[in-house]
Order: structure tokens, then sequence, then C-alpha cells
């Protein structure tokens, strides 16, 4: 596929969209004003947000409650598109994944301590479920268009990394001796294994190793399933109709983490589709007043050529450090996005945003 | 919300020897982690600048070397203090939180093989209370006047600090809940540890840190000391007026384009100051903290002399709300 010329090509060119970057750079916003860009141009668009701010999420309808099916954001769209969405309900994921995959095993399975507090808490299981999440949703043909958002900064990785994680934990060889098939917890002689309970048991109490080693004993029979299911979703996120949408502010330390995750995109085998700079303040025109008549001004007038001044070279000194991620983009469009005056929080705002994206 | 919040001492710096800096991700915790290190080194404390996350930028930013799992010196002040830093990776807070046990031989090797990957499944929330039991350790052992510990940011603060108690429920026995039992003290101990929140006068910002203090003063009894609102532009009230307005009460004529120019940078720094105004008295309202107002610096790239800035604006008595 040739490279889009800017997001609007984007948007209509594939099938799943993750949005990653560091934190306060308006990364959710930006996933739900490309959504809704999408939809208003014909396409069946679902976005699925992780932790979205108050205000965005009673835009999207979802509330700040999590909800595992998405629901249609009111208004949003005439003509053939549709736009919805849904805050991603991690546990309520995994157990559909328990249900699905573990047969006879399930009820266990979702009884389990151990299970209850990994699928409620773990933040390596939340990554996976936003993940298995989108592809629940892209293989349900409801959509032509899924768009996830990813959390924060480094945390974003996980999201990435979690398929293979996954993986590897279940080739781990305590998990693989803990799962053998007809072998009691004290027949369990490999030295790993052993070695493992006995450390989970010193640090942690001799109840947690029973619920430990019931937790892996009833998952081995999902095994498979959550393999396969892995090494699929990896191929999903690597496929060429799957973009990666890179958001940052032109600060330094946010172009830092950038940085980072775009290296671990392109490491990855995984496709950057576009990157969004947000939060750029805007450049005032230049004035044609000289700097020793501007020096000699008092009053109110001298506050805002004050004002002028900072924000002129503050745009200016932005304006370099973007430089870093137009070279880090490639070929993919780079998209700037000026500091808006007004916080956007509702559908209105929202499609403003998006055209300006996809420009 | 119901929770009463804490008197906050105005000698907050010197109040606990944890400082845990935490706010929602891009509102400059790391920044403020470091302005606070600075300025208590000026004063002649020994400082301990942990960065949690591992953000290794938090080095250079105090004119040092990027932060790595040993510790090194960051910055000395002369004739006062310094500042360490260093990141405590959680395969790191196990190895150390092992040999502190006294753990040793055919456990210490167990250990190693039993990846913590597989432990910490076992065991949710023990990689947090493996780096908060580490800072305990650092605290009791008096490893510096004072640590600064940089949270994690966002969404994974609240769950960094409240990890003890949410194990302190899970588990009944044994070392991981010695563990959690003495850091849960250390935290509910407004003379070792206390939280400094930071914000933007911005709305989501705002709303968050509110919650997060509610959280953690209610759930925890983790003091908090004074808010810091950073990045705050001069309240400059003339940018409320028009170009030709303002031209005339200073006595000069503007060309038009001139006018022009200033219209649209005063109406956005206007816009902006409203914003800032407008989440001030929302922090009145809700928020009844003393707090500490840093300037925003004209530059999207921090370095250490912008820091020296930051430290003095700390410096003040902290504004009380009301």
């Amino acid at each position: 596929m040739s490279e889009p010329a800017n997001l609007g090509e984007l948007i209509r060119s594939v099938d799943l969209l993750v949005t990653c970057g560091p934190g306060g750079v308006g990364k959710t916003t930006t996933a739900a004003a490309l959504g809704l860009a999408a939809a208003r141009a014909g396409r069946k668009v679902v976005v699925v947000t992780i932790d979205p701010a108050r205000r965005l999420a009673d835009a999207l309808g979802v509330d700040g409650v999590a909800s595992h099916d998405p629901h249609e954001v009111a208004g949003a769209v005439k003509g053939r598109g549709s736009f919805s969405a849904l805050m991603l309900d991690a546990e309520r994921t995994f157990d559909q994944l328990v249900i699905d995959h573990a047969g006879d095993a399930a009820e266990a399975i979702l009884r389990n301590r151990i299970y209850r507090s990994i699928a409620g808490s773990l933040s390596g299981a939340q990554a996976y479920m936003a993940i298995e999440r989108l592809h629940q949703l892209h293989f349900s043909g409801d959509y032509d268009l899924v768009i996830i958002d990813t959390p924060p900064s480094r945390h974003a990785i996980d999201v990435l990394e979690a398929p293979d994680r996954l993986n590897s934990f279940l080739s781990n060889p305590v998990y693989r001796a803990l799962t053998l098939p007809g072998r009691s917890f004290a027949k369990v002689t490999n030295a790993a294994t052993t070695a493992f309970l006995w450390t989970v048991k010193r640090l942690a109490g001799p109840s947690i190793v029973e619920d430990t080693v019931e937790f892996f004993r009833s998952i081995s029979g999902m095994e498979e399933g959550l393999r396969t299911r892995a090494a699929e979703v990896g191929a999903l996120l690597r496929d060429a109709r799957t973009g990666f949408v890179l958001v940052s502010s032109p600060r330094a330390e946010a172009i830092d983490e950038a940085s980072y995750l775009a290296e671990a995109i392109q490491r990855g085998g995984y496709r950057l589709g576009g990157v969004v700079v947000n939060l750029v303040h805007p450049e005032p025109p230049p004035l044609s007043l000289r700097a020793r008549d501007i020096a000699a001004i008092e009053g109110p007038l001298a506050e805002q050529l004050a004002y002028h001044a900072e924000l002129t070279a503050l745009a200016a000194a932005e304006r370099d450090e973007l430089q870093a991620l137009v070279d880090l983009a490639g070929t993919a469009p780079v998209c700037t996005v000026p500091l808006l005056d007004h916080d956007v929080h509702d559908v209105a705002a929202l499609g403003e945003l998006g055209e300006l994206l996809v420009d | 919300m119901t929770g009463t919040l804490v008197e906050v001492d105005t000698t907050w710096l010197e109040a606990s020897r944890v400082l845990i800096v935490a706010g929602k991700g891009g509102v400059g915790s790391s920044t403020v982690a470091a302005a606070a290190s600075l300025l208590a080194a000026r004063r002649g404390a020994d400082v301990l600048l942990i960065a949690v996350d591992g953000k290794p930028g938090l080095g250079p930013l105090l004119g040092g070397p990027r932060l790595a799992s040993d510790e090194q010196v960051l910055r000395t002040v002369p004739k006062a203090g310094r500042i360490r830093g260093r990141t405590v990776p959680a395969e790191q807070a196990f190895g150390d939180y092992l040999e502190l046990k006294g753990v040793s031989g055919l456990l210490r090797k167990a250990a190693a093989a039993a990846s913590l990957d597989m432990v910490a499944a076992s065991t949710p929330g023990l990689e947090h209370l493996l780096v908060l039991g580490k800072i305990k350790e650092l605290e009791r052992t008096g490893a510096a006047d004072l640590i600064v510990v940089e949270a994690p940011p966002a969404g994974h603060a609240a769950p960094f600090i409240r990890s003890a108690r949410a194990l302190q429920d899970t588990v009944t026995s044994g070392p991981v809940r010695d563990q959690a039992d003495e850091v849960a003290a250390m935290l509910g101990d407004a003379a070792r540890a206390q939280a400094l929140l930071v914000t933007l006068a911005e709305e989501t910002p705002v709303n968050e840190v509110i919650e997060l203090a509610y959280d953690i003063e209610e759930d925890l009894g983790l003091a908090l000391a004074p808010l810091v609102v950073n990045a705050c532009w001069p309240d400059r009230g003339a940018l409320a007026l028009t170009p030709a307005t303002a031209a005339k009460r200073s006595g000069v004529t503007l060309t038009s384009a001139d006018r022009a120019a200033l219209a649209l940078s005063s109406a956005f720094g206007a816009a902006r100051l409203t914003v800032q105004r407008e989440q001030l008295e929302r922090l009145d309202r809700d928020l009844p903290l003393p707090r500490l107002i840093l300037p925003r610096l004209p530059t999207p790239r921090l370095g250490p002399d912008h820091l020296d800035t930051l430290a003095d604006a700390l410096a003040v008595d902290p504004q009380v709300p009301g």
C-alpha cells in the first residue's frame, strides 16, 4: 500500500488504528476526533478508550463507566457512516476470553482468587485485553474501522508486547511443569517449578500457593486457544491495513517519549501511519514596530507587546523541537494541531478537531 | 466526597523524610520533583531523587548524568546539600528484598529461576510493593535527609500508592504481608511520608488531582503537602483590552497590521488566562489545600537554569485558598 498523503487518507484506508503517545497530550481526544471524521466520511467506526477524561467520556456517552458493548454516539453522524464508542472493561473482556476458550473449566477459573485479582488489576492484563477487544470487534464484522487508544507513554509498549508476553508466559518452564496433565502438586519435581512454588510460599504465604497451582492447572485447558489468539492478534497488529498514530506535544520531554515509542513501533515491525502534534502554540504575525520603539512603550500596550514577543519566541522554539518528530515520521504524514483556546468535550468540538486533523 | 483534608504545615519540605510527587501525565510532576529536590539541597539537605517509572531524563534536567539503577550524584550545591538520583526497577527491588530478608542459598537460586513475572502474576501489586518497600528501607536506614519519589503518572499513581493496602487485604501472612504492613505504616505517618500533588490550571488535570487527593488522603491517611499548580501564565490583565484601546492608553499609535497581529496574540492569551482563573477558582472551592503556583516558562525544553527559577518559586509561603 502506498503511504497516505495525510491523515484523511489514512483513516479511509485502514481497518485498525492504534493511537499511542505520552500522557497529557490529548491522545484520547485525537482518537475520538479521528473516529468521528472517519464516520463522517461514511465509515462504520468504533472507538475503544481505556481511561477517558470525564468530559470527553460524557461527550462520547460512555459516562466514565466501563462497558463491554459499544454504543452509538447520538447525533454524531448524518448519512451512511456510524460512530460508536466504548470504554474498555478489561475484566469482562478477560472473562469472555475464558468462556470462549476454557470449555468446562471456565467456571472454576472465573471463581479462582488469583484469576480474579489478575483480571481486575494487573496492568499487563489490561493492555492485553485492549488488544483482545480490538480483535473481537474487528472480526465481529460490525465495523469498518476500529480505533483503539492505548495507555499513556511507556505503558503503550505493554500493549504492543502483550501477545508476545503472553506467549512467553505460557512457555515458561515453571508454567509448563505446573500444567502437565496427570501430575499432582506433590509429584511436581521439576526444579524450576519447585523453586517457583517455594518462592511464592515463602514470600506470600501457603494459601497463595494453592490458589496459584489451581489457577495454572485450570487455565491449562485454554492454553492452546490463548496461544492461537495471541498469534492472531500479533499478526493483526502487523497487518498492512493497521496503522499506528503517534500523538505528542511539542515539549521536549513529550518528544523524547514519542521517539522511544516510534522506535518500538518500527522495531516491532508495526506500521507508523501518521504523527499528530497537539498543543502547538500559534505563531502571531510579526510586528512592524522596531525593538527600540517597543522598549520605550509603557502601560497596557507594553503588556500586550511582551506577550506577543513571548508567544512568538515560544512558537519558534516549538517549531525547532518539532523537527525531531518530522524526522522520525519518515514518509508518514505529520499533522500539527494548535493549542486551542477551549477544551474539547462535546461532539461539535470533536468534529472541528477532526477536520483539522484530516485536512 | 466527604474527606477532611489535613492541615498542611508551611514547612512542608522539612516535614517528612519521603516526599511522593504525583500527578496526571503531562502536568510536569518530574519537573516539580526535580525543583523540590533542588530547593531542599539548597537548604542543606542530602537528597535522594527516585524515578519509579525510570525516566532517565530527570538527571540531565538537574545538570547531572542520566538516571540509572545505581545511585549517582546529580548536583552539588556549594556549602549546602546535594542531590543523588536513581531508578528502582522492580527486579532489582526484588533481589534487594531477598537479600535483606537474609534469603540466600537455595531460595535465592529458586527466586532467580522463578522470574519476577511469574511470582508477580500470583501476587498482583507485588511489583509496586517491592518498589515502595525498597523506598521504605532507604527511609528507615536514613539513606538521605529527604527522599523525593517521582510516582508513576496518571492512572498508575493511585495503584502504586495503594499497593500496600491492597496486598494487606489479599495476603494474610508471610514476608510480603510484613512488607505491606511496614509500607502502610510509613505512608500513614506524616513525619515519615507525604504526597506532593501536581496539577495544571486546566480542566482535566484539575478534575483528576481532586480525585487523587481525596483518594490518597481518605484511603491511606497519607499526608498531603501543598498542592503545586504548575505552568501558570503571569496574570496580564491588559490582554483583555483591544490593541487599539491599549495603544491609546499607552499614548501610542499602531498600524492596522500591528493592531491585527496583537489582536491575535492578546485574544489567545486572554482566553488561556480565563481558563486559568476559572480552574484556580475551582481549586479554591473543591480542594482546600494550601498551594504553590509555579510560573509557565516560555520554552518547550526545560534545562538546569529553568529549575533554579522553579525552585525559587517553590520557596514561598503557600497560598491558603479562600
